[in-house]
């Protein structure tokens, strides 16, 4: 086999051929960095986690209406009982388990939920974190869990959901990632998903920024 | 005789390196792709790479062009297929829609495939000048990738756990060291080879 054949030293050949080369090369730019455009949200999102932020904000998703159960075992549906007295809710993603990016999730939480008290801002903004670990997450886990993070349930509660098989249609819909990570937990990219009045989900913040999720989930009230 | 052998052996090789890569993707080895940034992104993809430069190579030895093609003088528009390529296939966002959607999982095996074989018509074609720019543009990219994924704190990719981004970050460190040195090997046997200046050697079987 002709491992490499050298480049044509011969004159009279050395320019042959260059005006379509010089074509085929310009394409072959071209349409690699038009897919790579195309596919990064013109230019502006290289990660995944950007890319759903801004689809979010283009087109707001209406959230599915699962049947979920509360801290208290009550059976509700998600998006109903979402919807029912007009509160915006500032949405994160847990399970009770876990040990590592949650429990700053959690302070960011407890941090919310002192802020939304001492503004007495809790009949118009909601705080709601939902379990993606039906498996584990009963509602004993959710009760524990509720009094582990001094939940109070006029502003804060948590819900898991009744049935393993929504799980992924919930991840989805929100543009959760769960992968497994060493020692049992699980990691996923965790943020404040503002989800509006009719129980649209409208806003994705990052989580260590909780004041711009509140600011705008008032901003939406007004 | 011995050049049926090797000759097979090479349409071997390139049906074991291809088929490898290829099961990467297919259920029973999968998990491995889709839990580790490393098998995805340092096992996977050069296979892939590998088996289209390795399935070039069998296919020139039946088929041996004797003028450079002319749309692709110097290999440069070879070689600007496979930049778009590979830079392609470096985007976070590529990565984890490979792993999610199958669409975009064949997509990426069919476009690394045909990136490997360019990559060596590009190297046949090329004076070493050229190949010194385009080499360097891609172990750039993949150096800089590399200490970006090993040492930034945030998840780039959704699919993968920030312990897996790290460890792919060093995985492509070692890639390009690799490619840099194996591109040594490469250039330094072609001069050789002029210096010698025998005919022959020019057509040896690698």
């Amino acid at each position: 086999m002709n491992e490499s054949s050298s480049p044509s030293p011969d004159p009279v050949s050395a320019t042959k051929g260059l005006p379509q080369t010089f074509l085929a090369s310009l394409l072959a730019l071209l349409l690699g960095l038009a897919t790579i455009f195309l596919s990064t949200d013109h230019g502006r999102a290289f990660t995944t986690e950007t890319l759903r932020r801004s689809e979010v904000d283009r087109r707001p998703t209406l959230i599915p209406d699962f049947p979920v159960i509360g801290a208290d075992g009550k059976r509700l549906n998600l998006r109903r009982w979402m919807t029912t007295d007009g509160r915006v809710w500032i949405v994160d993603f847990v399970y009770t388990r876990c040990q590592t990016v949650c429990s700053s999730l959690g302070s960011v939480y407890q941090q919310l939920q002192a802020q939304v008290l001492a503004r007495g801002l809790q009949d118009r903004i909601g705080l709601l974190s939902i379990s993606f670990d039906p498996a584990h997450d009963d509602a004993a886990a959710l009760s524990a869990y509720t009094f582990r993070m001094r939940m109070r349930a006029d502003t804060w509660q948590v819900v898991s959901l009744e049935s393993m098989a929504d799980r992924q249609r919930l991840l989805d819909t929100f543009g959760i990632m769960v992968v497994p990570a060493p020692s049992n937990e699980f990691e996923h990219n965790a943020a404040l998903h503002i989800v509006d009045g009719q129980g649209r989900l409208v806003r994705i913040v990052d989580y260590d920024d909780p004041a711009a999720a509140l600011a705008f989930a008032m901003s939406l009230r007004q | 005789m011995k050049r049926a052998q090797s000759a097979q052996a090479a349409i071997a090789l390139s049906f074991v390196v291809t088929g490898t890569a290829m099961a990467l993707s297919m259920p029973l080895l999968r998990h491995l792709i889709e839990q580790s940034m490393v098998w995805h992104m340092l096992v996977q993809m050069p296979l892939l790479v590998l088996g289209g430069w390795l399935s070039a190579r069998v296919v020139s030895a039946f088929h041996r062009v004797r003028r450079p093609t002319s749309w692709n003088r110097y290999g440069l528009a070879a070689f600007f297929a496979v930049l778009s390529i590979l830079a392609y296939w470096m985007l976070p966002v590529a990565i984890d829609r490979a792993v999610v959607l199958p669409a975009a999982d064949l997509a990426k095996i069919a476009s690394l495939f045909a990136g490997g074989w360019l990559l060596r018509l590009a190297m046949q074609r090329s004076p070493m000048m050229i190949q010194v720019f385009f080499v360097g543009s891609m172990v750039s990219m993949m150096v800089w990738l590399g200490a970006y994924f090993a040492t930034v704190d945030r998840r780039l990719c959704n699919a993968y756990s920030l312990e897996s981004q790290v460890a792919a970050g060093h995985g492509l460190l070692i890639v390009a060291v690799a490619v840099v040195l194996l591109w040594l090997v490469d250039a330094l046997r072609n001069v050789h080879r002029h210096v010698v200046a025998d005919p022959a050697a020019r057509h040896h079987i690698a």
